[in-house]
């Protein structure tokens, strides 16, 4: 080996690149961004400005930061329902001056002050709500004339009454303690941003109402076909709001005892970057309250800090205006480009080099020399087939097989023309078996462990394991469940080939390589399903040994066979019994003269042989080529292998010419013949094996003769 | 995306090629059209006359329809091109690197030892094409995966004396027609035809970006030239060009049939590669699936531009063409992976 193979193996082998793309398949990865960028915002001010952190700082901060992201809050929810909200500034103003109005110059009760800046709130959001929502105009513009129209008549207000507010003596300790006092430590303002965050956030993880916030800003239309009022629930974000910024209205009314020129100016702009840069997807749909609150926090930080710097105003609209630019892009990029991100990150190959091996090439004279043979099998269900990955028999000779559509279907005997649905599961049906009272049970791809009756009733019986430590995605749900086969005692050995891919991304698996297959164990007295074994590339066939003492099970990617075993000393573990094969083995089930078959469903070829040596290139191949281009190992040709107990090989059969069973994954033998399947096939093969007990059966075999 | 050049650094930009489109708009002709004779890898064609002469291992061929191949002449070693000279000289180049007019060797400078094609002018120039410095004819695949570029252009004139050369540094000369003092030559590994002058030896691309290796030109009736294109371009294979190690390993390591390079035939045996588009499903192999071979056979107008093509796709037998000519209105196209020489009518048009 050379130094920089070496160097590959331990670089590919020991660095857990595929941690990468696991993480980036969860939904949290959403928040990193915004929360790093609160973090950095954090560290960096309070590092710059001496005391930024000081109690009497952080008091006035905080109740500016409670009134500021209440009106984030009501922007949040409108922006989740794929709306915008530009006039939260002027509804803020106006509620702080209607608050103002009635306590300072009407001279009433702090609360019918309260009660008139939720009023106008109310209205102004309902004006909002009605001409967005009912006559759907768009909400940029619309709320922009809001904002407008609501601006220019707080200033023509606030110029009218601002001497009678400055000569009211009306006072209130409600008002003072709102406004300058602490609770627990905290402000008012901020024990009810608290308050009013979590009760939106559980909305709108938790509620019908929020749901359909949810539901209308991912897809409004599909909404409307879901039955969602989405007209009232868009009217239903802009009243909200308009309620969340009149609070903080209020709230500004408490604490400054006044209206001014400046209260609420550039609020929403504000408003709006916080929401976004806190990763409040533009679109709608995306987000939550606890990311326009990161935002709120990161927005009101950089501003504060920055004009504490020294800075203008001139200057905090403008990093304002390039935070929004700068998240804006990032939201829109990464929405889009997330997946191709995902998928460029996902395949992390791994070194493998495969043992030398014997040839398989007719004319070799070796064990696993293939020939012509099964080009010459009858056919069952040409055409009207797809995929039948598995193929068994019952004791009257009927066939059944898996379909890619998720059916089993069932061949009668004895021609095995006419055929029915025998049952519909869905997913992909693999591996199958019958155990002792003719349940038929099946590793159906994708979804689990299935069973169905002789009267069709179709069971789950396990689609999870115990979930291992170290997993980042949950491996306890069975992504690829393969081949199953049953013990003397019931319980139900079964392979869940891969932990990295679904079972239709099978073929990805193989570039890949990386060894996540397992072993596990259905106990049908408890319903409880244990791992066996894990950590083998690409786990596939398993088969009961005649004497049920141990099973064997193929390793597909590593072209190997190995015994596992049930009794005896070596109870609990495994050992390999086939290693280095030509060919990818699949599914394992008994020959009648007290052997087994093997379906190869592959052939090693020497160039992607090569390719498992050079990860780095199998890495590059995945991001620079499409996948139809991929190098594959050759699934074009496939066999039948039988070998014995001892790992000894018999004889190999096969279709070189590739006409009717290019790729092989089963075979089962009865009464002489031998049933060929295969996952990309169109078709079963029935081929009469010379030498084989005419009379023996799987099901006698397993289960005795027939009572 | 903005990013896109700068992350390209660190990710490799996508393997791309041309697509089949326009005039290369893919078809079946090639797999409909009648097998004028069964040959093993007929590699040239040249009509002398009456008769049709095709070259297959180290012998040439008369070929007449519905009549087995008749065996004109053998040689030492493999045919690895044909002329005919404006005075009927049948002029053969062979595998060992030795020339022979009418039968009669022709000594040849060191340097020339991989004769790809031969074409007379008019006049009696006669145009050499050496595919390479360091290779023989049959090891194409192995100059094209080392990413040889040691071709050269040779011309002796009409008077005699010896070769001269023209031009050197060309990816693999394989084709060559004979324009007025100029000659047109297929360079196979830049997948382009360039004109060079017969004069100054100056080189101008005519016709880039080919989807396929090009291989031998010939004349067509109108002025215009057939083109054989004999094997696809492939992303994988282009890609595999780009990776350095994997490459030098598979060269070293991997049997030269077995290689991910292109081919004249393939899916001969389960030991050849396999790119996943090519994987048979419900008894289906995908024309348009990627693959190593090919059979396409192009047309080029007056101003050797496309005009329309002939193919044999993926699913196809007839691959691999290196060598076609044309005679009365039918064209003999020689299929080296599909073991015959096709005729195509070309006066039933359809094109």
């Amino acid at each position: 080996m050379s130094f920089r193979e070496r160097l590959q193996s331990w670089r590919y082998n020991l660095v857990p690149d595929h941690v990468v793309g696991e993480i980036l398949t969860k939904r949290w990865t959403d928040n990193a961004i915004p929360f790093l960028a609160l973090v950095v915002t954090l560290a960096t001010f309070g590092s710059i400005i001496p005391g930024f952190f000081k109690l009497t700082a952080l008091q006035e901060s905080t109740r500016q930061l409670g009134e500021f992201s209440m009106v984030v809050t009501g922007m949040t929810v409108v922006m989740l329902g794929g709306g915008i909200d530009l006039s939260v500034g002027s509804i803020f103003a106006l509620s702080c001056f209607s608050a103002v109005y009635v306590f300072f110059i009407l001279e009433q009760s702090i609360w019918l002050a309260l009660a008139a800046s939720v009023a106008t709130g109310l209205v102004f959001g309902a004006i909002n709500g009605y001409l967005v929502g009912y006559l759907r105009l768009r909400a940029f513009l619309t709320t922009l004339v809001t904002f407008i129209f609501g601006r220019a008549l707080f200033d023509i207000l606030v110029t009218t009454y601002a001497a009678d507010v400055q000569l009211s003596t009306a006072t209130s300790d409600v008002l003072d303690f709102i406004g300058d006092s602490t609770f627990w430590g905290l402000s008012v303002s901020v024990w009810l941003a608290i308050i009013l965050a979590i009760v939106t956030h559980i909305a709108l993880t938790r509620s019908r109402p929020g749901w359909h916030v949810l539901a209308v800003g991912g897809s409004r239309r599909s909404a409307h076909n879901a039955g969602i009022r989405v007209r009232r629930t868009v009217f239903m974000t802009y009243v909200f709001s308009g309620f969340c910024a009149s609070i903080g209205g209020f709230l500004i009314a408490c604490r400054l005892s006044g209206a001014g020129p400046g209260t609420g100016l550039n609020l929403e702009i504000m408003a709006l970057t916080a929401a976004v840069v806190g990763g409040v997807s533009l679109g709608g749909g995306r987000g939550s309250v606890i990311k326009g609150l990161m935002g709120a926090i990161i927005v009101l930080t950089m501003t504060n800090g920055l004009i504490r710097m020294g800075y203008g105003t001139g200057t905090n609209q403008m990093v304002l205006g390039i935070m929004l630019a700068v998240a804006v892009t990032i939201d829109i990029r990464w929405l889009k480009n997330r997946h191709k991100v995902l998928n460029e990150v996902y395949v992390a190959p791994v070194y493998l080099k495969m043992g030398k091996t014997q040839s398989a090439a007719p004319g070799s004279g070796t064990s696993y020399e293939l020939d012509n043979r099964l080009s010459a099998a009858d056919h069952i269900g040409l055409g009207e087939l797809e995929g039948p990955e598995d193929v068994i028999l019952d004791r009257d000779d009927n066939l059944y097989c898996g379909t890619r559509h998720g059916e089993i279907v069932r061949f009668f005997a004895p021609d095995y023309v006419k055929s029915e649905v025998f049952a519909h599961i869905g997913g992909f049906p693999l591996g199958l078996a019958f155990d002792k009272s003719g349940n038929l049970i099946s590793c159906v791809g994708a979804m689990g462990l299935y069973s169905v009756s002789p009267d069709r009733e179709v069971k789950r019986l396990s689609a999870e394991t115990s979930r291992s430590w170290t997993s980042i995605v949950d491996d306890a749900r069975l992504r690829d469940p393969n081949d199953c086969d049953i013990a003397p005692d019931g319980r139900i050995y079964f392979t869940d080939s891969t932990k990295r891919y679904d079972a239709h991304d099978w073929a990805l698996d193989s570039i890949e390589n990386r060894a996540t297959g397992r072993l596990l164990v259905y106990d049908p007295k408890d319903g409880s399903t244990r791992t066996l074994l894990d950590g083998y590339r690409y786990t596939n066939g398993v088969c009961m040994a005649h004497d049920g003492k141990s099973l064997f099970f193929a390793e597909s990617w590593a072209c190997r066979v190995h015994r596992y075993w049930l009794e005896g000393p070596k109870a609990g573990t495994a050992e390999c019994v086939i290693r280095d094969m030509p060919g990818y083995p699949d599914n394992i089930n008994r020959a009648s003269d007290g052997n087994y078959w093997m379906a190869w469903l592959g052939m090693r070829t020497p160039s992607f042989d090569l390719s498992l040596r050079h990860p780095d290139m199998r890495k590059r191949m995945t991001r620079r080529l499409p996948q139809d281009e991929w190098l594959f190992p050759n699934i074009n040709t496939g066999g039948v292998v039988k070998f014995t107990e001892k790992g000894g090989i018999v004889e190999a059969m096969g279709d070189l010419s590739g006409g009717a069973h290019p790729m092989v994954t089963s075979m089962r033998e009865h009464k002489g013949y031998l049933f060929v399947g295969g996952i990309l096939n169109n078709r079963i093969g029935r081929y009469k094996v010379a030498g084989a007990d005419p009379n023996w059966t799987s099901p006698a075999s397993y289960w005795g003769a027939k009572s | 995306m903005i990013l896109d050049p700068v992350l390209d650094l660190f990710r490799g930009k996508a393997v791309t090629i041309p697509p089949l489109d326009g005039a290369f708009r893919p078809n079946t002709r090639l797999d409909d059209a009648p097998a004028f004779a069964e040959l093993t890898e007929p590699d040239n064609l040249l009509v002398s006359g009456e008769r049709v002469l095709a070259s297959s291992g180290n012998a040439i061929y008369s070929l007449a329809a519905r009549t087995e191949p008749k065996i004109v002449e053998t040689f030492p070693s493999a045919v690895t091109a044909l002329a005919l000279s404006p005075s009927g000289e049948l002029t053969v180049g062979l595998e060992s690197g030795k020339l022979l007019i009418s039968g009669k060797e022709v000594p040849l400078p060191a340097a020339l030892s991989c004769i790809t094609a031969l074409a007379y002018a008019d006049d009696g120039t006669l145009w050499l094409a050496n595919g390479s410095a360091e290779r023989a004819p049959s090891q194409w695949a192995a100059d094209l995966m080392r990413k040889g570029a040691s071709g050269s252009l040779w011309r002796r004139d009409a008077a005699g004396g010896g070769f001269r050369k023209v031009s050197g540094d060309i990816a693999f000369p394989y084709g060559l027609y004979s324009v007025g003092r100029d000659v047109l030559v297929s360079e196979s590994w830049r997948h382009q035809l360039v004109r060079f002058d017969g004069a100054t030896g100056n080189r101008s691309t005519v016709l880039t970006h080919l989807p396929g290796y090009p291989a031998r030109l010939s004349p067509s009736a109108d002025g215009g030239a057939w083109l054989t294109l004999f094997a696809p371009r492939n992303r994988l294979i282009e890609f595999v060009l780009q990776e350095k190690h994997y490459r030098q390993d598979m060269l070293s390591q991997v049997p030269p049939a077995y290689w991910i390079a292109p081919a004249l035939a393939s899916s001969r045996s389960f030991l050849e590669p396999l790119q996943c588009g090519g994987i048979r499903t419900m008894g289906i192999h995908k024309p348009w699936s990627p693959s190593r071979s090919y059979g396409l056979v192009v047309r080029l107008d007056q101003d050797m531009q496309p005009q329309f093509s002939l193919h044999s796709r993926a699913n196809g037998t007839r691959h691999g063409i290196c060598s076609v000519a044309e005679r009365d209105g039918i064209l003999f196209i020689a299929s080296r992976g599909g073991d015959c020489v096709l005729a195509v009518d070309l006066a039933s048009g359809g094109f």
